[in-house]
């Protein structure tokens, strides 16, 4: 079933507080801008059957067994090994009496935690950016 | 053409190379946390759709909420909203930076977080 929104772009509103998404309308359920001037935005006036398309970014789904496959994009593979790497350093620094070994294991545990952050962080998006060629600058016309 | 891939069990056998005794439920916590850290980063763009109620102002994006399809959102980072206009089209609507907006309606109370009682 479709909406009674006509113009949507210029009768509906959308922000986000916490976990939690708001819909405001300033039209009533026959689709015409409700006449109150202050009470004109306010909740959508009719339960419309997936009349709201949400683009997000999403987690990952999760792994649960040695079968499962990274929901993630191969670029980003490596990084995982990282993470683990990272932890698993740091928890032998913080198991070993060894100074030296403390020491090796942390400088170790910085070194993944800096590639990790590197892949993900500093060039994320330069990597799972599927935009490719240069670019060019369309000019104004003048005529 | 196939594209190189890292399995959890090529994973696994990787950490194992460097940490042979690392037992295998602590390497799948471990993807897990990296999956998460990694989330945060626009990795996984999707799109779900979701009913409207009427009169109802607050609609839960939470990890525990579901879309139309009884599908789990898990959303983390809401770029873009449609709403279905009279057609059936779905027109892209704007975000609304101001949020103190003059009226709250309380006809949605039920979707708003209420003190709890601990």
């Amino acid at each position: 079933m479709a909406s009674s929104i006509k113009y949507p772009e210029d009768n509906a509103r959308w922000f986000i507080e916490g976990d939690k998404f708001c819909l405001i309308t300033n039209v009533d359920s026959d689709g015409d801008t409700r006449s109150v001037s202050r009470k004109q935005w306010k909740a959508i006036s009719e339960a419309v059957t997936d009349g709201l398309l949400l683009h997000y970014y999403a987690e990952p789904n999760n792994v649960i067994s040695i079968n499962d496959e990274l929901d993630l994009d191969n670029t980003m593979h490596l990084a995982v090994v990282d993470y683990v790497k990272k932890c698993l350093y740091m928890d032998k620094a913080g198991n070993a009496t060894d100074a030296n070994l403390i020491a090796t294991s942390m400088q170790l545990s910085n070194a993944h935690q800096l590639k990790f952050d590197d892949a993900v962080k500093r060039f994320g998006m330069r990597k799972r950016d599927k935009t490719g060629g240069s670019r060019t600058l369309k000019s104004v016309s003048l005529m | 053409m196939a594209v190189h891939k890292i399995s959890i069990k090529q994973l696994v056998s990787r950490i194992r190379q460097v940490f042979p005794k690392a037992p295998e439920n602590y390497i799948l916590n471990l993807v897990n946390d990296a999956l998460v850290e990694i989330g945060l980063y626009n990795t996984k763009p999707v799109q779900a759709k979701m009913s409207t109620v009427a009169n109802q102002m607050w609609y839960s994006i939470s990890d525990s909420a579901k879309d139309s399809s009884n599908n789990s959102l898990e959303a983390n980072k809401v770029f873009r909203v449609d709403l279905m206009d009279d057609d059936g089209d779905y027109i892209q609507i704007p975000r609304l930076i101001d949020k103190n907006i003059l009226l709250m309606d309380a006809s949605s109370e039920s979707a708003l977080e209420t003190p709890d009682d601990r």
